[in-house]
């Protein structure tokens, strides 16, 4: 351009007359080369030079500042205040300048920016400039900064430049209409006509229909029924055309159409075959190959032997890419399209097992992952050992060679690559991130189908052993772990891949009985202090979440100890305190569960006495020193179990001559019982709540409300009583906080299903009057919570939950436990539930109610908490050790702990043992009750507690049923795990 | 499409920066750091596809096995001498035809400045952008041949660009050209 010569002369940056005054960009980058380690001051400094150059009248100056602004935007300083001097720059009558507030724009211009409002005038004005850079210009800009509003005003403008005499002008505006109709939808109606015309005139320049090929291709997803007209044109475009771009483009069009058009398919087979067959273009084979994966060419039924040969044709030229000249571009691209084949001819690909195991070994880290990939996805019972143990060895190979050795970023030049290459390959280091991905896989392999590839679980215990030595030593940034099949995230909590270990070992000692010896005692191994050392990376914490799960196994598995000793020594190990929470809380269930085992171990010896009482005094001390701990969790478990302690060591100072009654029999009684069996993780999900629950509807709308008057309510009234009152009062007498539906009898409570105990209930009528009264008397009052939906009858301290019959306050009696178990029963061999529970009463599973009252109630805490592992076992203990017992205390404690889902048959059978107990008064083992296997389930066992407990009380029987079909569909998996183990 | 092209060199200094989607300048340099971190990992032999960056591939694993959409999936790269050349794209682009698209744009650039090196592009910033905008518009490649882009910028611009990178660069520090374009084609 002639005028744009012209201008030259004043071009910002050249050595005009005025740069003498200030700097030009190239003074500026200068500048910043000579001021290393100062660059920020020196960067502050220039940008308040701009600052004042950029308010100038003079064109040239406001030029050249937007263009150092421009340059160091692309540092991350924000130029977004100078945004109306961008648009002072566009108007500029020099090309040049006006491209310098252009690219302004484009850089920093928002769809938001304020100014852009102001620049429609202007933007119209260049779009129909005569000179074609300067129309160029809007045409390029406006995709970045376009508006709604501003597409509408400006698209008949841009419409217009469709017929311009320049191809140049032609193809960008396609373009800029393709992002005009993703702001403005209504666009298109009017563009896609003419877009079309210049796709179907055969004598388009080449150059404009690629771009709206392209263009094409990137509508085509959004909406593929619109573009199959187009099919004939591309289709001659693809054969005739010899433009590999636009080739690649068509075909990824393809694949999105196809699926729509069956008869596509047929006609598409033969030319892409034939490109296969023939084209030199590696990128257009593997778009050809993708093509037909993708566009599910090779899904369909008909046809078949054509179909096969075109995967077998496919896959033999990804083999060929693979292997080929060891280009890594098209390893990579080759095992992407493998991964995507893999899913529909499993066969086809593990066919070319040799060439993907070989590429899990590759110096390419990109490489590696997709053969990680590929690999997951392939593999069956046969291939299973062989992966997973090369997968292991290369993890050992890494952990051995020198961890300090840092992959360095080459610089090298291009013809150096080949060289180094062989290099890399030696003393190459995998980063952590990768190791840990493995590790994930490996496990992620082995637990798929619920372990059905397994076939020696032995070896697969082992291998998890091994793992947790060969666990990388930093944990890994959490975005890399994409794969989260295994569903491991408890209730939001992140777990770390040596978690995932040890929930494994835990899933394979409660899934597996036949090695549960070997899981249990691979967990023992673990946790040992004296093998931390040897067993866990050296030199990093990274593995101590292992130890939570391995700690459940070792205690609730305790009797397949090696040493309950030794085990009981490393878990009241005084190191441990530093342990995170969540594992001290496990440990903590595991302590005494193991200690009992150790009592039994030395019951028979000479020096039981001063034995056991060595062990008593060191788990007191251990528990002592956990009583303060900040974590609730572990303090109150600490704190409960201590005082089941003392009373152990109590016991054992009085007696003399044997072991007593209540360390060999009472706290055993804690934790004896049925065998704990997974659920289904999302069983609770299926569990439906009964309508007349809601639990979304606020206590009181205005609770902020009620919080302001805290104080001057504080003053008046004992804080203590007022809660109690309010939890807990009926009637309007105050001091009377015990509950008003307290159970009569241990004995009747526990016979009365919900629906019978109806009529034993005081009547909550009677209630009314007087809780209106209340109501009135505690108006003011913050802890009095609303007299919307509350429930007025609420448990009593002790959770003896009773509901009240009155339904229209609080209709629990809707809520049909009863319909719930006699469907369980009539199903009972469906369901995977072993027939025995470790719950006497499921009936007073009636925990729905507390769901209302969330701090008093300890199964509202589980669930909100999440926390049901460790809830559970703390549960699980109160239930088998005082309802045993037979005494009132017991019983009072009872609903808290239910949960489980029985069967008919276990239901009746816990039904006359306990009764026969509550006669005789004496203990009762549910152990002998038989275990029909393992549920299924994708979360660890303890789930199971909190989903069932709130089955019960939640199920309708609707809810019973979907339970019911789930459990059925898991029932067939669980019965493969016993067989193969 | 092509939702950022990207140019930073061996430091991880930006030398050039295009987002076809829309981003606040603070997580335009984030995602900057690291793709860099990500780039200065790779070894030279390793293959020209990085994987998803953490601001990226939150959600973006679960849209591309579904099929084309919006999100950015792949990340595709080639480093000549100092400089490395970035593309982040949606599926819709071929990620090998992507690399021959870099490898255009650096034959492009090569043309404008005659042995182009990266003190070239350094002082040559406005014509790199107008290469650039020459090939894609709106994240849609409109031109994918080296005669006719620089055909477009130089009627913009005559022979400028050259003009002033050399005038620039002849005074501070020696030229080295791109080394390992010729292999290339």
């Amino acid at each position: 351009m002639t005028a744009s010569e012209e201008l030259l002369l004043y071009r910002p940056g050249t050595n005009s007359v005025l740069t003498r005054f200030e700097k030009s960009l190239y003074d500026l980058i200068k500048g910043l080369r000579s001021h290393k380690g100062g660059e920020d001051e020196y960067i502050q400094n220039s940008l308040r030079e701009c600052k004042a150059e950029i308010k100038s009248q003079d064109m040239d100056r406001k030029a050249t500042a937007l263009l150092k602004l421009i340059y160091l935007e692309m540092f991350g300083y924000d130029m977004s205040w100078a945004a109306f001097n961008v648009l002072e720059v566009m108007s500029s009558a020099k090309y040049l300048q006006k491209r310098v507030g252009y690219l302004g724009a484009v850089q920093s211009f928002r769809p938001d920016t304020e100014v852009l409002m102001l620049a429609t005038n202007m933007l119209k004005k260049d779009i129909v400039s005569p000179n074609i850079p300067s129309l160029s210009l809007p045409l390029a800009t406006l995709p970045h900064i376009l508006t709604p509003s501003l597409s509408m005003s400006l698209l008949p403008d841009i419409l217009s430049r469709l017929s311009h005499s320049s191809a140049v002008v032609r193809k960008k505006t396609i373009v800029c209409l393709y992002r005009i109709s993703l702001v403005y939808p209504e666009a298109l109606k009017l563009a896609w006509p003419r877009i079309k015309d210049h796709l179907m005139d055969e004598q388009e320049d080449s150059s404009v229909t690629t771009a709206a090929i392209n263009v094409v291709c990137e509508l085509g997803w959004r909406r593929p029924h619109d573009f199959l007209p187009l099919a004939p044109r591309l289709f001659e475009l693809l054969v005739d055309s010899g433009n590999n771009w636009m080739a690649i483009k068509i075909i990824k069009l393809f694949a999105t159409l196809t699926p729509l058009e069956p008869r596509l398919t047929r006609k598409l087979l033969r030319p892409l075959t034939n490109i296969i067959q023939t084209t030199t273009a590696m990128s257009l084979l593997y778009e050809c190959i993708n093509g037909i994966i993708q566009g599910g060419i090779l899904d369909g039924e008909d046809n078949l032997q054509e179909r096969d040969e075109v995967a077998s044709l496919c896959v033999g030229k990804l083999r060929g890419m693979i292997v080929m000249d060891s280009d890594p571009n098209l390893k990579y691209v080759a095992l992407l399209a493998l991964n995507r084949i893999v899913t529909t001819h499993p066969m086809l690909v593990s066919m070319q097992q040799d060439v993907i195991m070989e590429c899990l070994d590759d110096a390419d880290i990109s490489i590696r992952l997709q053969a990680l990939e590929l690999a997951a996805g392939m593999v069956t019972s046969d291939t299973l050992l062989t992966v997973v143990n090369r997968l292991v060895e290369q993890l050992r190979f890494v952990s051995t060679s020198s961890p300090k050795e840092l992959f360095v970023p080459e610089a090298e030049d291009f013809e150096n690559r080949k060289v180094s290459h062989v290099e890399a390959e030696a003393t190459m280091i995998l980063p952590n991130d990768y190791r840990t991905e493995v590790v994930h896989r490996i496990l992620d392999i082995c637990a798929q189908n619920n372990y059905s590839e397994i076939t020696d679980f032995e070896w697969y215990v082992g291998i998890l052993v091994q793992l947790v030595g060969l666990l990388p030593p930093l944990e890994m940034d959490d975005y890399w772990y994409q794969s989260n099949t295994t569903q491991e995230t408890v209730f939001g909590s992140k777990t770390t891949v040596a978690f995932r270990i040890g929930a494994e070992i835990r899933n394979i000692a409660v899934r597996v009985k036949g090695v549960r010896l070997e899981a249990c005692q691979a967990a023992e191994s673990l946790l040992l202090v004296d093998n931390r050392p040897i067993l866990f990376p050296v030199g990093s914490s990274v593995g101590e979440d292992v130890l939570g799960p391995i700690s459940w196994v070792v205690g609730e598995y305790a009797e397949y100890l090696r040493s309950p000793a030794r085990s009981l020594h490393s878990l009241i190990d005084p190191g441990n305190i530093a342990l995170p929470p969540k594992t001290l809380q496990l440990f903590l269930q595991a302590i005494p569960k193991v200690f009992v085992q150790a009592i039994r171990a030395c019951e028979s010896k000479d020096s039981w006495k001063s034995e056991i009482s060595l062990l008593l005094a060191r788990i007191v001390e251990f528990l002592e020193s956990l009583a303060a701990h900040p974590d609730l969790d572990v303090q109150e478990r600490a704190i409960e179990f201590l005082e089941v302690l003392r009373l152990g060591s109590d016991a054992l100072r009085s007696e003399a001559c044997e072991v007593p009654f209540l360390l060999t029999s009472v706290i055993p009684s804690l934790f004896g019982g049925l065998e704990l069996n997974p659920v289904a993780f999302t069983a609770q999900k299926k569990v439906v709540l009964p309508p007349s629950l809601r639990l979304g509807e606020a206590f009181n709308d205005d609770l902020p409300g009620l919080f302001h008057c805290l104080d001057s309510s504080l003053s008046d009234t004992d804080q203590h009583s007022t809660l109690q009152d309010f939890y807990y009062i009926q009637d309007p007498s105050p001091p009377t906080n015990k509950p008003v539906y307290d159970p009569t009898g241990a004995g009747g409570y526990l016979d009365i299903s919900y629906q019978n105990t109806l009529g034993e209930i005081p009547n909550d009528s009677a209630g009314d009057k007087p809780r209106s009264e209340r109501r009135e008397r505690y108006r003011d009052d913050p802890f009095y919570i609303a007299p919307i939906g509350v429930p007025p009858g609420v448990s009593a301290p002790s959770h003896g939950f009773l509901g009240p019959s009155s339904g229209e306050i609080f209709d629990i009696d809707t809520i049909p436990i009863v319909d719930l178990k006699l469907e369980d029963g009539q199903k009972g061999d469906v369901r995977g539930e072993p027939p025995g529970t470790r719950r006497h009463q499921p009936r007073k599973l009636e925990v729905a109610g507390d769901e209302t009252f969330g701090v008093e109630d300890p199964p509202v805490r589980d669930s909100l908490l999440g926390n049901c592992g460790v809830h559970t076992g703390n549960k699980r203990s109160q239930s088998r050790g005082f309802n045993p017992g037979g005494n009132g205390e017991g019983d009072a404690v009872s609903p808290g702990d239910e949960g489980d889902i029985e069967m008919k048959k276990a239901m009746q059978d816990v039904e006359q043992v306990r009764l026969r107990m509550q006669r005789a008064s004496e203990r009762i083992h549910l152990e002998g009750t038989p275990a029909e296997g393992t549920l299924v389930k994708k979360k660890k066992s303890k789930k199971k507690h909190v989903a069932t407990r709130a089955s019960h009380s939640d199920a309708t029987s609707k809810g019973g049923e979907h339970l019911e079909a789930k459990k059925k569909r898991k029932k067939i998996h669980r019965h493969e795990t016993p067989e193969i183990a | 499409m092509i939702n950022a092209v990207l140019v930073f060199n061996n430091n991880g200094q930006p030398r050039l920066t295009k987002f076809y989607t829309q981003l606040d300048t603070q997580t335009q340099q984030s995602l900057i750091a690291q793709i860099y971190h990500l780039v200065a990992q790779r070894s030279a032999s390793a293959c020209n596809f990085l994987p998803l960056p953490p601001l990226l591939s939150q959600g973006a694993t679960s849209s591309s096995a579904a099929g084309p959409s919006d999100a950015p999936t792949q990340i595709t790269y080639r480093t000549y001498a100092t400089l490395s050349f970035i593309m982040i794209s949606t599926s819709t682009e071929s990620p090998l035809a992507l690399i021959d698209l870099i490898q255009v744009f650096v034959e492009a650039l090569d043309r404008m400045f005659e042995n182009v090196c990266e003190l070239d592009l350094i002082f040559g910033y406005e014509t790199m952008h107008a290469v650039l905008s020459e090939m894609i518009v709106g994240g849609v490649v409109v031109e994918t041949n080296v005669e006719k882009i620089v055909a477009g910028v130089r009627s913009q611009e005559g022979t400028t660009g050259k003009r002033k990178a050399v005038q620039a660069a002849s005074t501070s520090l020696a030229r080295g050209a791109l080394p390992g374009l010729g292999a290339w084609r």
